[in-house]
């Protein structure tokens, strides 16, 4: 019952909105029925597919490789005590440093091409992936191990078949958090130094008064963050079947 | 004992760059050694105009913060107790979670100016969000015996709210602000490296521009260390206000 409530205010919000833009708004507050025509207009054009696929091919190269070290290392850390002691400090003090303010160094070393954003997202979404790797490993029922060990197990097949499943829902958490934050990290990437993708759309667009292309790009960053989000619950859903 | 491994790490780290530094393989503009780092280090935090720099970075960032930290924790506190303003503000805020509102920041400087406004808008945006929905999960867990207790022993809704709710809600709160308040940072500095005259970011955009390596790399230890220093204040400010709850500190 409780659900069907975001709906109709969902509506609402938007008819308010539709209604404050064609009674005369402001230039940059387009009514949601011109976002939807540009919108679909947009959709026809190869511009935007372009932009989106050179955002992408930045996010997720970047998701993927930060995503992969944070799961090794984190659950390494988790398993390993001395790894852990070594690495884990210098980890959790700096996540609370905004890494984007490397990109100009990246920028200087990789160039200013798409190596420097890819490598960026990647150093944003290790952290969240090695925290939660960290944790899930360390979670681990201490007694799920001993039952293994009990019975034979050796310490790969131990982490392989005890840790690793316990960790899972840990993994896709952090998984979950770093999508999100791929996106945000090419959004500004790309609104600081770029040539193609969505924020430089949005910028480029912005300045040169095209809040129709601005609104397309914004919506399409929104649609694909929630697209990518979804696609990560289904994968969880099917990886933790045995969890339900 | 504890910190003489990751002291090490440190040091290794620190001496593999000096050596690639000082190897000849890439110009000192690209890898400057340790030395000119340190240097511009000093000059940087040693100058007025550092420090006023600095100074307006901060600025921002906090008033932004300071509002969503207000804004948000009302609303939160709002949301937990209250399934009407929850069912009203719930689908607005889950819903537009996946914009990311750094897209909007054009918008911001076209209504707002290239000044300081624009910047305080978005980071009150960003930071809105953590403190509304970490806020109003834990207003909405408030154990429902402590509210009958309450209840039982004669107390009205305020001092419900006062001595029940906001104690129970304040862990939550300082999550919430842990949250926040590296995201307040992070928006400024992205904010003035995108546009502005001033700031922190500002002046790594323009060391950027001007290849002054040394200095980038300097801004970005004053920028660590800022981070650094307001989470601890943070955690310090919670210890003494959540006496009742200590954090398992590993470094956390």
């Amino acid at each position: 019952m409780r659900k069907m409530g975001s709906v109709p205010i969902f509506l609402g919000l938007l008819v308010l909105w539709q209604i404050v833009a064609a009674s005369g708004g402001p230039a940059y507050l387009l009514a949601p029925s011109e976002i939807a025509k540009s919108f679909v207009a947009a959709l026809g054009t190869s511009e935007l597919y372009g932009h989106i696929a050179a955002s992408l091919g930045r996010a997720l190269p970047g998701f993927v490789l930060g995503s992969l070290t944070g799961i090794l290392l984190g659950l390494t850390a988790g398993v390993r005590r001395g790894f852990d002691e070594t690495l884990s400090p210098l980890v959790f003090l700096s996540y609370p440093v905004p890494k984007i303010v490397l990109l100009p160094l990246f920028m200087l070393w990789f160039g200013i091409g798409d190596l420097s954003k890819i490598l960026i997202i990647a150093f944003a979404c290790f952290y969240p992936l090695y925290i939660n790797a960290y944790y899930g490993a360390r979670a681990t029922p201490r007694i799920l191990v001993w039952s293994a060990r009990n019975m034979g197990a050796g310490g790969a097949q131990i982490f392989r078949r005890v840790v690793l499943p316990a960790a899972l829902p840990y993994l896709f958490a952090g998984l979950r958090v770093a999508l999100a934050l791929s996106f945000i990290v090419m959004f500004a990437a790309e609104m600081i130094n770029a040539r193609s993708g969505l924020g430089h759309l949005i910028r480029d667009s912005e300045s040169s008064l095209r809040f129709d292309l601005m609104y397309v790009a914004l919506v399409s960053i929104a649609l694909l963050g929630y697209a990518g989000d979804r696609l990560l619950r289904y994968a969880r859903s099917r990886a933790l079947a045995w969890q339900e | 004992m504890k910190y003489v491994r990751p002291a090490l790490l440190v040091l290794a780290i620190l001496a593999a760059w000096e050596v690639t530094a000082r190897s000849g393989l890439w110009s000192p503009i690209l890898f400057p050694p340790l030395e000119k780092i340190a240097r511009a280090l000093v000059a940087f935090v040693t100058s007025a105009e550092g420090a006023s720099q600095t100074w307006i970075s901060l600025y921002r960032a906090f008033a932004g913060f300071g509002a969503a930290a207000l804004v948000g924790g009302l609303l939160g506190l709002m949301m937990g107790r209250s399934p009407l303003v929850a069912s009203l503000l719930d689908p607005l805020f889950s819903g537009t979670y996946a914009v990311p509102k750094l897209a909007l920041f054009p918008i911001f400087v076209f209504v707002f100016g290239l000044g300081s406004l624009s910047k305080v808008a978005l980071v009150f945006l960003e930071c809105l969000y953590p403190m509304v929905i970490i806020t109003s999960q834990g207003a909405r867990g408030v154990p429902r015996v402590l509210l009958w207790s309450a209840g039982s022993m004669g107390a009205r809704r305020w001092t419900t709210l006062r001595r029940v709710v906001l104690p129970a809600t304040m862990p939550y709160l300082f999550a919430a602000l842990r949250v926040a308040l590296p995201v307040a940072l992070i928006v400024v500095v992205i904010t003035e490296m995108i546009s502005s005259v001033d700031g922190l970011g500002y002046l790594i955009s323009y060391s950027l521009s001007s290849l002054r390596t040394d200095r980038i790399l300097a801004l970005v230890v004053v920028i660590s260390a800022l981070g650094l220093a307001l989470d601890r204040l943070l955690l310090a400010l919670r210890d003494r206000l959540v006496y009742w709850e200590k954090l398992d500190t590993y470094f956390a």
